[in-house]
């Protein structure tokens, strides 16, 4: 098969699918392809699914043309110094939303899918980072936009337990508030509420130190056990404590066993791939706790499933190796 | 590029654009050409490869039988039909041979006249080439994984080995013994790297997950250790910084010595400024990373964008260095690729895997303009393959 899936058919273009048209308009021999709109079928129990006006393609990370000549076309006229200007149409950005296809868009969509419900509000929503690298196509962008966002003290990057690799992404007001309201009239509250108050707006890292704590923040070791009680440090070597989400234990549990069950259901399908309209269309299993949504953007994003753009939509497959 | 080359010939550009536009042209039609061969000789797997950096014709190849040949890559007969020959090789019934598994080998950085190649069999062995000899002989007490000379040093000789140990060991040529230890990893060092910009400075990778950098006239230890979430460097422990989640298998400088790339077996690439040991954060996307041993990649080098080219399970993957997009995998090889080594003269890359085979990746020519010359044509076809039917009626 020769290349991505076909532009959309409307004529309003954001930012993002103006990307997709330069790219695709290079490639010879596109041609008459039919206009396909993927069609995304909610699931009957996921009730946290709504459909975005952002952009017709829920999983654009997908779209990566897997044409080597395309690749050697794109990259040729920029070496040689051919450079095509397109001009962009207007477009309308929501700076609360970010711009269409940057990171901050994409953790904002992202956060609706989070079951808020589930954990009777006490969890703030918890966005992975493989899950915005399956909304936006280009991970070293994406990587960078979040550090801004984190560098600003707008989201916080939490380390989650189950693989290092893992990061979650919350809002910086979200945890604020539910970390406060979990440890209401707990023995710990005045640490917590300390931490909350010096060392959060000051140090924006994943992780702390022992002499950080200490010296610059004058935290007892006392009061640092009570944070690790609270749930808001988890240890991670000699001296030194990962930040963590009080309660998100539960989250973690849910989250691995619903990877699991959705990996599975591909593994499951005969030839191991199963197209992506298929998957959301199935009875999501009892295990599936988050949503399907959900983990499908966290399996892409992770690449544990590759992702096939085919004529009938974007195919799931599990990769060889 | 006529465009360019009317530009450099009026003195509108600088040639060195044209040279790079050309290279990176070429580098990125890279694939296998029936012309082009390498001839077979090693009967276990490949381990390692080096080009000799002076002129670019003679190559190295290490083997897990412990045999070591020395190829000549260039193309001297008038035909496009080419195998690279080997030109000598230390067999099996070499008195000197390794006893077991050749994991690295490298030319002598300035002449051909030497090589060194170390094994797991504790040793580091220095060869005269033209006598075949060993000249020198380093043991050691434990399994030698990798070493390394520097390329661009005048001033030492030192040659950094990493061993199943925690310790670095520098070896010195010129006074045939180790010189230095470098402390300060915990588990066995898989990769060593000297900068090809600064004398003194080298890059260990070990399987405790960390990388360092080393100025090894500091008598004080490591400069800096890697750290991938990029915390803040006035820590006094850093005993918590890690460059990868997994052992860190590979490690390679960009050509300029002002960034390094390191691979690790939670399937990462992470491309570092080495100068101040900062995570660039390019997301090169999942590098599937297998290997207990260290994996050997490299980097191309005087093309407008350089390109890395990684052992990915039985093909090589290629990407671009500074932006993480995935350009293409070479598929060719049948087993595990182990080793790859990029000639720069010609924009060729060679790689060398489990399936005993080395494989030449050339960049694709134009299709050649048929000839008019009717006898010329006729000549090249064998009679076996030539029609014996006609197609007039007469003839039965």
């Amino acid at each position: 098969m020769l290349v991505c899936a076909s532009p959309p058919p409307l004529p309003a273009l954001t930012g993002l699918r103006d990307d997709k048209l330069t790219l695709l308009s290079s490639s010879p021999g596109l041609g008459g392809t039919p206009g396909e709109t993927v069609r995304h079928c909610s699931a009957p129990e996921d009730p946290i699914f709504r459909f975005s006006s952002l952009h017709s393609y829920p999983f654009p990370g997908t779209i990566k043309s897997r044409d080597m000549s395309w690749k050697r076309h794109h990259l040729i006229p920029e070496t040689f110094g051919v450079k095509r200007r397109r001009k962009r149409g207007p477009v309308e950005s929501d700076p609360l939303r970010g711009e269409p296809g940057s990171a901050r868009a994409a953790v904002s969509e992202l956060m609706q899918l989070f079951p808020r419900g589930l954990f009777e509000d006490a969890l703030p929503p918890i966005v992975l980072r493989s899950q915005v690298y399956s909304l936006v196509p280009d991970r070293t962008v994406a990587d960078r936009q979040l550090k801004e966002l984190q560098e600003q003290g707008e989201i916080r990057i939490v380390q989650l337990g189950f693989d290092l690799d893992a990061h979650g992404i919350i809002f910086t007001e979200d945890y604020r508030t539910r970390v406060l309201k979990a440890c209401d009239g707990r023995p710990y509250a005045g640490a917590v509420q300390k931490f909350l108050a010096s060392v959060l707006p000051a140090c924006g890292d994943l992780s702390f130190q022992q002499d950080q704590m200490t010296q610059t923040f004058g935290f007892r070791d006392s009061e640092i056990t009570h944070l690790v009680n609270a749930g808001v440090l988890t240890v991670r070597d000699a001296g030194s404590w990962w930040l963590a989400v009080p309660g998100a234990g539960r989250f973690i549990k849910y989250f691995v066993k619903g990877r699991q069950a959705v990996l599975s259901m591909v593994r499951k399908a005969k030839y191991r791939e199963l197209l992506l309209s298929e998957l959301l269309g199935r009875r999501a299993p009892v295990v599936v706790r988050l949503g399907l949504t959900y983990h499908v953007h966290d399996l892409i994003g992770a690449q544990l499933v590759d992702c096939i753009s085919t004529t009938s939509g974007t195919l799931l497959r599990l990769p060889e190796t | 590029m006529l465009g360019f080359l009317s530009a450099r010939q009026t003195g509108l550009e600088d040639p060195l654009r044209l040279r790079r536009a050309e290279s990176t042209r070429r580098v990125l039609g890279l694939e296998l050409n029936k012309d082009r061969d390498v001839e077979r000789i090693h009967g276990g797997g490949i381990n390692t490869l080096d080009i000799e950096p002076v002129e670019g014709r003679y190559m190295l190849s290490g083997g897990s039988d412990g045999v070591i040949v020395l190829y000549d890559l260039e193309n001297s007969s008038r035909q496009s039909y080419y195998t690279c020959k080997a030109v000598c090789s230390i067999g099996r019934d070499h008195p000197d041979v390794h006893r077991y598994s050749v994991e690295t080998v490298q030319w002598y950085p300035h002449d051909t006249g030497m090589f060194t190649s170390s094994s797991f069999d504790k040793t580091l062995k220095v060869w005269d080439t033209n006598t075949l000899q060993t000249a020198d002989v380093f043991n050691f007490e434990e399994t030698v994984y990798s070493h390394h000379m520097s390329p661009v040093s005048t001033k030492h000789c030192l040659v950094a080995v990493g061993t199943r140990g925690p310790k670095v060991q520098l070896c010195d040529l010129k006074s045939g013994s180790c010189s230095h230890i470098l402390q300060g990893h915990r588990q066995e060092i898989l990769a060593v790297s000297w900068s090809p910009r600064y004398d003194y400075i080298l890059a260990t990778a070990s399987a405790d997950s960390r990388v360092k950098l080393w100025d090894v006239r500091r008598a004080s230890g490591y400069l800096i250790t890697l750290d991938q979430h990029n915390g803040k460097k006035s820590q006094a422990v850093e005993s918590a910084n890690t460059a990868h989640n997994g052992k860190v298998n590979g490690l390679c400088f960009t050509s300029d010595g002002l960034h390094l790339l390191t691979v690790g077996t939670d399937n990462r690439m992470r491309l570092w400024n080495s100068s101040n040991g900062e995570n660039t954060l390019v997301n090169y996307g999942k590098v599937c990373n297998n290997s207990k041993k260290g994996l050997k990649f490299t980097v191309s080098c005087g093309c407008s964008s350089e390109f890395v080219f990684v052992p990915y399970g039985s093909t090589i993957a290629v990407y671009t260095v500074y932006s993480g997009e995935q350009i293409t995998m070479l598929k060719g090889h049948y087993k595990t690729v182990d080793c790859c080594v990029f000639q720069s003269n010609f924009q060729e890359l060679y790689s060398g895997s489990r399936d005993c085979n080395i494989l030449a990746w050339v960049p694709s020519l134009y299709e050649p303009v048929p000839d008019d010359d009717e006898t010329t044509t006729k000549s090249q076809l064998n009679p076996a393959f030539e029609d014996a039917w006609s197609s007039s009626d007469e003839e039965g």
